[in-house]
C-alpha cells in the first residue's frame, strides 16, 4: 500500500461514518428517534469536517487541474465523480438535519415524506463510499501483475 | 622472420579491431552525451516504485525522472529546503534536475509518501 496517513485515515472514518449512519436507521426503525437524530447528526457533521478539512483540498490540488482534459482517466473520472455526487448527498443530508432536527426552515421548505428521503440519501451515502474506496483503491494500490 | 612480422601484423590488426569495438561500444553502452557536455541520467517511475532506486552520478549530471505509471506522480527531496520539487507528473511527463554539487539527495513522491529514491552525487 502506497498511501498517505491522512488517506488511510479518512478511508476508515468514513467506513466508520456509513455504518453509525446503519445503525441510525436501525434506531429510527426502533422508534428511538431522539438517539437517530443524534446518531444521523454526528455522522453528518463529521463528514462534513472531513470534507472540508482534507477532500476538498486534495481534489483542488490532484484532481481539479486534470478537468475536463483527463475526465477519461479511472483516476479523474472516479474522484471526480465521487466529489460530484458525494457534494450532493452532503448537501441533501444538511437540508434533512435542518428540516427534521430544528424549526429554522420555513414551512414551505420543510419535507413531509422524511422516510423516502432519509432512504435515498442513505442509499446514495454507501455509492458515495464505494466510489470513495474506488478512487483510494486507483490512487493507492499497486497492481500485483503487470505486463 | 617471415612468422615474426605475420605474428606482428596478426597482433597489430586484433588490437585495432579491439580499440575499434570498444569505441563501438561505448558508444552504445556509455554516457548518451558526448565528453565536456553535461551528462543525463533517466529514472523510470513505474508500478509506484522509483527504478533505479538509488542512482550514483557525477556532479553536473542531470537526471530526469519520467512517469511511465498511469497514475500521477511527484519527485520531491525529502531535505528541508527542498532542493527539487515536481509538479504532478502524469504518464509519460518528465523532470529534470542537475545534480552540481556532491551529496546524497534523498526524494519521494508527495502522492505517495512511501515511494522513496536516492541520488547520490560524487
Amino acid at each position: 500500500m502506497q498511501s498517505p496517513l491522512y488517506a488511510d485515515l479518512v478511508l476508515f472514518l468514513e467506513i466508520g461514518i456509513a455504518l453509525g449512519l446503519l445503525v441510525g436507521a436501525w434506531l429510527a426503525r426502533k422508534r428511538k428517534f431522539r438517539e437517530h437524530a443524534w446518531c444521523q447528526s454526528v455522522a453528518v457533521l463529521l463528514n462534513l469536517v472531513l470534507v472540508a478539512v482534507v477532500m476538498v483540498p486534495t481534489f483542488r490540488e490532484q484532481v481539479s487541474p486534470k478537468i475536463p482534459a483527463k475526465l477519461g482517466k479511472s483516476y479523474v473520472g472516479l474522484p471526480a465523480a465521487h466529489g460530484a455526487l458525494g457534494g450532493i448527498v452532503e448537501v441533501i443530508a444538511l437540508y434533512i438535519l435542518l428540516a427534521a432536527g430544528t424549526k429554522l426552515l420555513p414551512e414551505r421548505l420543510r419535507i413531509r415524506r422524511y422516510k423516502l428521503w432519509m432512504r435515498t440519501v442513505l442509499v446514495a451515502w454507501w455509492l458515495v463510499l464505494l466510489l470513495g474506496a474506488a478512487t483510494y483503491v486507483r490512487w493507492y494500490v499497486p497492481l500485483p501483475v503487470r505486463h | 622472420m617471415i612468422r615474426t612480422c605475420l605474428c606482428i601484423t596478426v597482433l597489430t590488426f586484433s588490437l585495432f579491431n579491439a580499440l575499434a569495438l570498444l569505441a563501438a561500444g561505448s558508444r552504445y553502452f556509455g554516457p548518451t552525451t558526448q565528453q565536456g557536455q553535461e551528462q543525463t541520467v533517466e529514472v523510470k517511475i513505474d508500478n509506484f516504485s522509483f527504478s533505479p532506486a538509488t542512482l550514483t552520478v557525477a556532479a553536473g549530471t542531470t537526471v530526469t525522472w519520467i512517469n511511465r505509471d498511469d497514475i500521477p506522480h511527484t519527485v520531491v527531496s525529502s531535505d528541508d529546503s527542498r532542493v527539487f520539487k515536481s509538479k504532478a507528473l502524469d504518464t509519460d511527463d518528465r523532470f529534470s534536475f542537475t545534480f552540481t554539487r556532491a551529496g546524497t539527495y534523498s526524494y519521494f513522491c508527495s502522492i505517495h509518501p512511501k515511494m522513496t529514491g536516492k541520488v547520490v552525487v560524487q
